[in-house]
């Protein structure tokens, strides 16, 4: 057998399947895009793996980020699902909390999107519990039998949801519930609030519930066809999964709660830029990730990433801790269009298909893409390594005719007022994250990655004055690297719901110790040893009053003053106001972690040629028009070059824009520094 | 004027629309309420310098309409010259404020350099203002027995918190750490809005702004018109009833009259009732702020709003009318408004049936209890606004309970919550079988909700639409009503609408929200969609058969 020294990443995204290898030996990477298969999505993984040629028998760790839970949400692929909950309250997930997005306030026809659970397939049982967790009526097996049978034997459910009311105080019902179904029923997959969230609010974590029965059966046969598809081809090494709130599991663990893989997509991303903050002693940094679709971005502070714990997954809210990450619906096949004379970008979107015009599949309508083609930005021959030829005229026939010529302007200023408009909608998400965690913008360094990050992103930064921005290598496969760098991660939370001043320091302590022999065990079961698991402890904590949370971290020795001050300025500091009121703590959290090896950042040779750029015209947003860029292809810089803009680094799958006014440096791993000129 | 383009325009419009969005956000996450981080039940909107809309945050639909109005007679009180740079005004006069005394409305004066430029205003429900009665005034006679009255008092004055006004807020309210909590959060969005505000007039230049602010309304009042020529041209009349005043038990007629012609969208309320004895009566800016919701929805769904969108609006009602409250009229159950949200609605829905939904629910079912806690031995008033059917339209069935349309964004308040924070047990919150009228397509079905108290207290009921059945459309059905039951199955058992019954352990208590009405005539409905129904529960068996003409299996 050979010796195993490779790590494997692979990233499933809307369009592109990305895989990225690092051999330990050499600490070479290696990358390579494959097109999705959405019908049978394995496919899509070994089809990229084998493109990149990757011998499966080397393989010590596979680690996989996949979307697929999220999918088969969007795309409602579950099968039928039921929910059994308190007699008289089957309709606390159909109802929701009764309120209409906000987008839709003024739409009085407004219809709800299509259920995940039909009504037939929810079913109230006898046996109740109040606020404080006390049984009030007990659990009736009887019941618990009759609503199993029905949801099974008379609608053929798959998966089966238990939630009931004030349960995240005391698990006993939906345990004694689950062992009444299990034995009636053993082959039906059951989903117990208790197992996966503790927290209150009955719509919410009935929800989270659902979800998870909705996914378990679709990702538990999909991850069983790619470790069957994966050991054909010689795999023996650990098969890891990215979780949406950071880290990794492995893919047994994940079977068993896919609900934290459904936000995974832009997570090897941000634990990569952890990394890279850790790594370049970037205390602010910002991750600026724009792909075909979508914007994502996220704020990590003294290398963490900031975590939110409350998700949405379409308008179905998730209890799970996830990455805050602030979405917008633009990117690269976004379609510019004219509303009475206003130019709007997006939100909606070219996809992969047909794609932007100047991909030439059909695509009509301007996209953000195609305005960078005419701005001179994309190289037509060189596109995706010149494996694709781009269509650019067509490109610039449709935005001057559909754009360009109704406003009266040059079709280059018309471009340009393209990239103006979606970057006024992403300063505002970028603001909102940056603020709310009491920062400003500009301390920011802004790592900029997806296919269109780096064309964007120095142009948010003379935006909004940001100092930096750092520029990966091959920035559209950053998260599949981020992905080599991901921990094993486990988050476990109980509510606590009392006053600071009244806890019992030494009973919350005890209970702090219960959630962390679990993440132990849970650690140890996925191979980290006890002795490795690194456990952090944190307090959900508010005014007693106030309902939005603040996560304070707390070290072993609980002490209710310094747990007091560093809320006190951790409020003050977010919210302008510090208010003296008592503190509630309303959830205890844990978090184990089982540190992966780190990859080695390279530093590549410095440079013994001299560097020649090509020329290109193309529009400088420094000036405002059309000017001589120096183009550089990013395989011939080296650590020490420095240049000013107008410039353009091409590396095929994407391109990093540096107007006038802003100038380069390449860091000695070979990052692009992109900086503003002091007099700017 | 500068002359801009349609990209620059579009660039300045972003940023003002995610200020407001950064002020709700501070909002919702530092307020101390449920009505304001459960129910949302809020409202903030920026306002250039000659006082006129240019962006608003999602909130209560009703509350931002009615910032609008409250800020030029608060601004018009105070006196501009008497504004300065770090100013904070409170302001709950009702007539002027255009809603009742516990919806606080705070504003703030933007000033660059020397220069006034603009106005930020955030409107929130507080929970105790020191009315007659703790939590909600359901009687009141006058407007001095609904709470602290403020003309437009600064709380803050140049950048420092007035204390006086601080402490006197404080020893008038039954729950002062929450209303301050909630003052301060106000604050807290109020300086986040005006640092998002003098930034981007630095980075743009304020005759930039300027210039995109005039081309904002002018194509917000563009877009009204145009849609307003393409609706169906007429006047239409529509009749309804509130339930009673609160002091007796007499229904009190609405009657308005719309019009749709020359560009021009007319709500006159004449043939209503005078201002009755109890507090049903509505400021004549909150009459303005329920009509901007009607034509916003006719015209312009999906636009943010601005001075323009409303623009084409006139509204009216003459003084000492139920719609147009003169002091000392009582106003503290605004209610009155929501049900004429419908009002307005069915009487448009006459000349365009074939484009409009059929009637929600018809209300707002709200409820609060008040009393004190047994864990804390603290005061508590704690409410909630159930959903309801809504209203089959054209094209498809109406949802089942949800928030009703003139507040939807507004959330329930979770069962889990209402247990912990009061002395009230549910039994049952649940979908109401054949409440949804039937139709060709049918309306949605309201909720049913069985309450026992496990401690004593006060129990509120706040429902203006109980007596009558919500309107259907073109050969629809009428759902099924809305009522509350208090002490159902004994000899007390009795159906009230707004009212504050004293409760005990033990006693009950049965909410029915009424269902949406139907649209087309039940007997064209797809009798799949009728099985489809029973076999969800939404219909009974029977109902299909009597009404749909389908059998199905029982």
């Amino acid at each position: 057998m050979s010796e195993r020294t490779i790590r494997l990443a692979v990233d499933i995204g809307g369009t592109f399947v990305d895989a990225m290898e690092l051999d330990s030996r050499t600490n070479r990477v290696r990358f390579r895009k494959a097109s999705t298969t959405p019908a049978r999505p394995w496919e899509g993984v070994l089809n990229a793996i084998e493109a990149l040629g990757t011998d499966l028998s080397r393989v010590e760790l596979f680690i996989h980020g996949t979307t697929l839970g999220l999918n088969a949400v969007l795309e409602r692929r579950g099968g039928p699902t039921g929910i059994i909950t308190n007699e008289g309250f089957r309709d606390v997930f159909l109802i929701g909390r009764g309120n209409v997005p906000p987008d839709h306030m003024y739409d009085f026809q407004y219809e709800r999107p299509e259920s995940l659970v039909r009504r037939r397939h929810t079913a109230g049982v006898r046996g109740r519990l109040d606020y404080r967790g006390r049984v009030v009526e007990d659990l009736d097996p009887d019941s618990v039998r009759a609503a199993a049978r029905t949801l099974v034997e008379e609608h053929g459910v798959h998966g089966i949801a238990v939630c009931f009311l004030h349960s995240y105080l005391n698990p006993a019902h939906e345990r004694q519930a689950a062992a009444i179904i299990r034995e009636a029923y053993p082959q039906v997959s059951l989903s117990l609030s208790t197992d996966i969230v503790r927290e209150y609010r009955e719509y919410e974590r009935t929800s989270t519930t659902v979800l998870e029965a909705y996914i378990r059966p679709i990702f538990e046969s999909y991850v069983d066809e790619l470790e069957a598809g994966l050991a054909a081809r010689g795999f023996g090494g650990r098969f890891l999964i990215m979780r949406s709130g950071g880290g990794s599991m492995t893919s047994s663990v994940a079977k068993t709660s896919p609900t934290h893989t459904v936000l995974s997509g832009p997570a090897g991303g941000i634990v990569g830029a952890a990394y890279l903050a850790d790594a370049l002693k970037r205390d602010y940094l910002l991750t600026f990730d724009i792909g075909g679709t979508s914007l994502d971005a996220c704020v990590i502070e003294r290398g963490s990433a900031v975590a939110a714990y409350e998700a949405q997954l379409e308008h179905f809210p998730l209890l799970i801790p996830t990455y805050d990450i602030r979405t917008i619906g633009a990117g690269g096949g976004s379609i510019a269009w004219l509303d009475r004379g206003l130019l709007k970008v997006g939100p909606e979107s070219a996809g992969a298909d047909p794609g932007p015009v100047s991909y030439g599949r059909g695509g009509a309508r301007p996209t953000v893409t195609d305005a960078a083609v005419v701005l001179g930005y994309v190289d037509p021959d060189r596109f995706l390594g010149g494996e694709m030829g781009l269509h650019a005229e067509a490109a610039r026939a449709a935005l001057e005719e559909q754009i360009a010529g109704p406003l009266g302007l040059p079709v280059e200023s018309a471009a340009a007022g393209v990239f103006d408009v979606l970057l006024a909608k992403t300063v505002g998400a970028v603001r909102q994250i940056t603020v709310e965690r009491g920062h400003d913008p500009r301390v920011f360094s802004l790592l900029a990655f997806g296919g269109a990050g780096p064309l964007l992103a120095p142009l948010l930064a003379r935006e909004m004055g940001i100092r930096e921005v750092v520029v990966p290598f091959a920035p559209s496969g950053f998260s599949a690297w981020g992905m080599l760098s991901a921990d094993i991660v486990g988050d476990f939370s109980r509510t606590v719901m009392a006053t600071l001043d009244d806890i019992d320091l030494a009973g919350l302590d005890e209970r702090f110790a219960e959630v962390e022999a679990e993440a132990v065990a849970s650690l140890k079961e996925q191979g980290v040893p006890a002795g490795l698991a690194i456990l952090e402890r944190q307090l959900e904590l508010r005014y007693l009053g106030q309902e939005h949370t603040l996560t304070v971290p707390v070290g072993r020795d609980l002490d209710a003053e310094t747990v007091r001050v560093t809320f006190e300025e951790l409020h003050r500091a977010r919210y302008g106001h510090a208010m003296g009121n008592p503190l509630q703590i309303l959830n205890l959290r844990v978090r184990g972690i089982g540190r992966a090896d780190r990859p080695e950042l390279v530093r590549p040779p410095r440079r013994e040629k001299d560097l020649v750029p090509r020329l290109r015209r193309a529009y400088d947003f420094g000036v405002r028009a059309l000017s001589d860029f120096a183009v550089y292809d990013r395989a011939d810089l080296a650590p020490g070059d420095a240049f000013a803009g107008p410039a353009l680094v091409d590396e095929g799958t994407s391109t990093t824009v540096v107007p006038s006014g802003q100038r380069v440096e390449v860091d000695e791993f070979g990052h692009l520094l992109v900086t503003l000129d002091e007099e700017a | 004027m500068t002359e801009l383009d349609g990209a620059t325009v579009e660039v300045v419009r972003s940023y003002l629309l995610s200020a407001a969005e950064e002020m709700r956000a501070t909002l919702v996450r530092t307020s101390f309420n449920p009505v304001i981080y459960e129910v949302h039940d809020f409202g903030m909107s920026m306002y250039d310098a000659g006082m006129r809309l240019i962006a608003e945050a999602t909130g209560l639909t009703f509350f931002l309409g009615a910032n609008d109005f409250a800020l030029r007679r608060g601004v018009e009180y105070v006196g501009r010259e008497n504004l300065h740079p770090g100013d904070v005004v409170l302001m709950n006069y009702p007539y002027w404020n255009s809603a009742h005394a516990y919806d606080a409305t705070l504003f703030a004066p933007v000033f660059e350099g020397a220069d006034l430029v603009g106005f930020l205003c955030v409107r929130a429900h507080w929970m105790d203002l020191g009315a007659k009665d703790p939590g909600y005034v359901l009687d009141s006679t006058d407007m001095h027995q609904e709470g602290l009255i403020f003309p437009g008092t600064k709380v803050v004055s140049r950048g420092e918190p007035v204390r006086e006004i601080h402490e006197l807020i404080r020893f008038n309210s039954r729950m002062p750490d929450e209303v301050l909590g909630d003052l301060h959060a106000q604050i807290a969005a109020l300086r986040t809005g005006e640092r998002r505000f003098l930034e981007i007039l630095a980075k743009f230049g304020r005759p930039t702004v300027e210039a995109a602010v005039e081309r904002i309304i002018a194509d917000g009042e563009a877009r009204t018109r145009a849609a307003l020529a393409a609706l169906p041209q007429g006047s239409w009349t529509a009749v309804d009833w509130v339930d009673d005043d609160g002091i007796t038990d007499d229904p009190v007629k609405m009657q308005v009259t719309v019009t749709i012609a020359d560009g021009v969208f007319t709500v006159d309320f004449a043939g209503s009732a005078p201002a009755t004895a109890g507090p049903i009566n509505m400021p004549y800016g909150a009459t303005e702020a329920i009509c901007k919701v009607v034509l916003k929805s006719l015209t312009s769904a999906d636009q943010p709003s601005n001075e323009g969108t409303v623009a084409p609006l006139v509204v009216k009602a003459e003084p000492g009318t139920l719609f147009h409250a003169v002091y000392p009229q009582p106003t503290f159950t605004l209610w009155t408004g929501i049900v004429a949200v419908e009002l307005i609605l069915k009487a448009l829905a006459q000349g365009m049936p074939d484009r409009l939904a059929a009637s929600s629910g018809g209300d707002v079912p709200g409820f609060m209890m008040v009393g004190v806690h047994p864990d804390t031995g603290k005061l508590f008033a704690v409410s909630n606004n159930d959903p309801v059917g809504w209203g089959a339209t054209p094209h498809h069935d109406g949802m089942h309970a949800a928030t009703h349309v003139s507040g939807s964004t507004g959330r329930t308040t979770p069962i889990e919550v209402l247990e912990a924070k009061t002395g009230m047990f549910f039994e049952r919150v649940e979908i109401r079988t054949d409440s949804g009228g039937a139709g060709r397509h049918r309306g949605g079905a309201g909720l049913r909700r069985d309450i026992r108290f496990v401690t004593g207290g006060e129990f509120l009921s706040v429902i203006k639409k109980t007596r009558s059945r919500p309107w259907a459309l073109d050969g629809g059905h009428e759902p099924e009503a809305n009522q509350v039951i208090v002490f159902p199955g004994t000899d007390r058992e009795e159906r009230v609408s707004t009212r504050r019954t004293a409760v005990a352990p033990g006693d009950r208590v049965t909410l029915l929200t009424a269902g949406g009405g139907g649209h087309g005539d039940p007997r064209d409905r797809d009798p799949a969609a009728v099985r489809d129904d029973v076999a969800e529960g939404y219909v009974s068996p029977q109902a299909a058969r009597d009404l749909y003409g389908v059998d199905v299996d029982d």
